[in-house]
């Protein structure tokens, strides 16, 4: 059996790899998105395909295309791009006409900036004005080297990013948290240094780090992903198009949609019968049963795990260990929440501070009787929402 | 029709986090039973074929106990994850190494039916179940497992009763290796201090127990024996008696931090262990019993739910 290492941080030797442009893709739209794009349309890389109705600076960014072809089909959860039909004879082969870059980027400020950044695909609900804003450049998860890669091999870009947030939303301070050994700066940013030991890259326990205080309401927190995608929008001046990827001991740029399958294929990683599958790191990834998946462009990395590595997880009888109690970051009892939930008696969890939660998963990954533990927890905060948002509709009809 | 449809190359599909720190119920028990082996050696070294057989009948009962408990429940047989094994060589390791055969599976028994069954299984109880079968044992059969009565065979002594009955100089003659290395009368796994403290060392070592509890339970052990003996030397044992002998090592690394009846907290466990240490003491000093080793794990028990109110302020909370 294999002993899992939880420290983060790395050696970083390699550079930033470049996966194969795909031929299809699936690019993920959320469900506030509006496809501004009819089937059988032919549609060039960097054009918009799903608008976000808002009007304000600040949300979810659009939805470009991002490689050029044919729109195949427009699902709920996706739009998927083909290669454009071959011509007939006698025919010119369709030309495909790039978005022009945005060359007077530098000449917006504040919430127009934002909005543009929103429009070229950035997510801006993340950015809110005059508050502190905190950097996690700390890996996000064991086996995930994201953040540190891009710290080494993308600076200009990172620096460029901090320069566009600066002057977008005018933040009091900026920190950086980075782990111990890595000796790095950025721009005017203040550095903290932090333990690289999972659960503490997690944002909350960052921010807490950097500012020291539990759940501050006026500090956002974004990760190095975050930054560099501003930065590349700023540097290109161009729609993003692309995700920074870990995949097995690389990291590569992959066009956003890129389905899952295909990157595995190009990088040589097992997958099939005997393998699990998730997008994001291993602690709170999301599983995947479908590899057809496209890449989502906040993903960080593609998680491949053999089957039988570890002990299984099953509907197992808690034991009292405590095991979880110890782990838990947040000072909470996860092992007696978990049993609330699984008695269905989740109303319970609130007074025991469900709210707590940071969704770290370090009380599944230690529980020696292998109880599906985040899954619990998740079930609660997902019903008590549920409950809530219900009885937040019956009192505005009174 | 559904299988056909499904693609050749299927995945198996879990929950988040996909990574295990690799410890099971399985794996501690295992440990755990490594753990138990050198106290087991030196019990059989000591005392023969006697020990087999109250180790075997302990163990056989125990897990016969279980299955038929779960086929009552209608529950699924766990005799494969050995916590029924474990808890029955524990019960056995404070007998006497003559308590008859059908004692011993009548004792096992009741520490997996009353210590753990009752309450819904393992890890489910309030309290620890190998000290519930001595202590049902202790009031039901007194004679039988007797320390001295049962093993007049032996031209040994039992340190914590010549302590209660003749006074401190009884036991001046007794040296601290003889009672490191089990070489007096007493309960056959008990008595083995060192390798009860090695396997122990094991345990924390393989990260299957924490040191929290063990460690504040000898601390507290410790004290209060220091205490006492400030008082009056010429009355009160030195600490490093009571630390060797009786079922001191037995209650620090395997009955204290019974999972389900000690507390999850670190402060919580630091105080649980310092409180039943001193719990420990207080019984051998006053009690009837010279050696009310289990009684004081019970007792001990009983305020985890109290201890374990002292909990930190959770993240964010006020």
């Amino acid at each position: 059996m294999m002993k899992p290492q939880l420290h983060t941080s790395v050696e970083i030797k390699d550079t930033l790899r470049e996966a194969p442009l795909p031929s299809l893709v699936r690019i993920p739209i959320e469900p506030l998105h509006k496809p501004v794009v009819k089937k059988k349309q032919l549609v060039s890389c960097g054009q918009v395909i799903a608008e976000n109705p808002a009007k304000g600076p600040h949300g979810t960014g659009y939805v470009h295309a991002t490689i050029d072809g044919m729109v195949e089909d427009i699902l709920p959860q996706a739009i998927v791009i083909g290669p454009p039909p071959a011509p007939k004879e006698g025919e010119e082969p369709p030309v495909f006409e790039r978005p022009e870059p945005m060359a007077d980027i530098d000449t917006y400020k504040g919430e127009a900036l934002c909005r543009l950044l929103l429009e070229l695909g950035i997510d801006t609900g993340k950015f809110r004005p005059s508050r502190t804003l905190v950097i996690n450049g700390l890996n996000p998860e064991p086996g995930v080297i994201v953040s540190e890669l891009l710290l080494k091999e993308a600076k200009p870009i990172l620096e460029r990013g901090v320069e566009l947030l600066e002057r977008a939303i005018r933040p009091a301070t900026v920190y950086l948290v980075v782990a111990e050994d890595k000796k790095t700066s950025l721009y005017s940013c203040t550095v903290v240094t932090s333990t690289d030991r999972y659960p503490h890259t997690i944002d909350p326990l960052v921010v807490h780090k950097a500012t020291g205080a539990e759940r501050p309401d006026d500090v956002d927190v974004i990760s190095i992903s975050d930054l560099y995608r501003v930065g590349r929008v700023g540097q290109t001046k161009l729609p993003l198009v692309e995700a920074i990827v870990t995949v097995g001991d690389g990291v590569y740029r992959v066009a956003t949609g890129m389905p899952v399958r295909e990157l595995l294929d190009a990088t040589d990683t097992p997958h099939g019968k005997g393998w699990q599958v998730a997008l994001d790191g291993p602690m709170r990834g999301e599983p995947l049963c479908d590899l057809s998946v496209g890449v989502p462009e906040n993903c960080t990395a593609i998680t491949v795990v053999q089957e039988g590595l570890f002990p299984q997880v099953g509907p197992n009888p808690c034991f009292n260990c405590g095991e979880c109690v110890l782990a838990c970051p947040a000072g909470i009892q996860p092992g007696m929440l978990s049993r609330f939930v699984e008695f269905d008696l989740v109303e319970e969890t609130r007074s025991r501070h469900i709210a707590a939660c940071l969704d770290c998963g370090m009380c599944a990954y230690v529980c020696p009787a292998n109880r599906p533990m985040l899954q619990y927890l998740r079930l609660a905060k997902q019903q008590l929402a549920a409950k809530d948002a219900q009885l937040a509709e019956c009192r505005l009809s009174d | 029709m559904a299988q056909a449809a499904l693609p050749k190359s299927s995945l198996t599909v879990t929950s988040a986090p996909f990574w295990h720190c690799g410890r099971t119920l399985k794996g501690m028990m295992t440990d755990t039973l490594i753990a138990l082996t050198p106290a087991m050696a030196m019990a059989v070294y000591q005392y023969g074929y006697h020990a087999v057989e109250v180790l075997a009948w302990a163990g056989l009962a125990a897990v016969l106990a279980e299955a038929l408990a779960q086929k009552i429940m209608a529950r699924e047989y766990t005799a494969d994850d050995y916590t029924a094994l474990v808890g029955g060589l524990l019960f056995a390791f404070m007998l006497p190494a003559t308590t008859p055969g059908w004692l011993v599976c009548i004792g096992s028994a009741l520490t997996i039916l009353l210590g753990r069954m009752v309450f819904g299984g393992y890890g489910m109880s309030p309290v620890c179940a190998p000290a519930v079968g001595w202590c049902v044992m202790t009031i039901s059969w007194p004679d039988l497992i007797d320390i001295n009565g049962m093993l007049l065979n032996w031209d040994l002594v039992h340190p914590l009763s010549e302590l209660k009955y003749f006074g401190l100089e009884a036991v001046a003659g007794l040296s601290l290796p003889s009672l490191m290395l089990g070489q007096n009368l007493g309960a056959l796994g008990a008595e083995q201090s060192l390798m009860l403290l090695l396997g122990g060392a094991y345990l924390i070592a393989r990260k299957q127990l924490r040191w929290y509890i063990p460690v504040s339970f000898l601390l507290g052990v410790f004290l209060t024996a220091q205490l006492y003996h400030l008082i009056d030397p010429q009355r009160y044992a030195p600490p490093l008696f009571h630390l060797f002998t009786g079922g001191t090592m037995l209650a620090a690394f395997f009955l204290m931090p019974y999972p389900s009846a000690s507390p999850v907290w670190r402060t919580a466990m630091l105080l649980y262990g310092l409180f039943g240490g001193a719990v420990l003491i207080i019984i051998r000093t006053y009690g009837i019993y010279p050696d009310g080793m289990a009684f004081a794990v019970l007792l001990a028990n009983m305020f985890t739910p109290l201890f374990d109110l002292i909990q930190p302020k959770p993240f964010g909370g006020r």
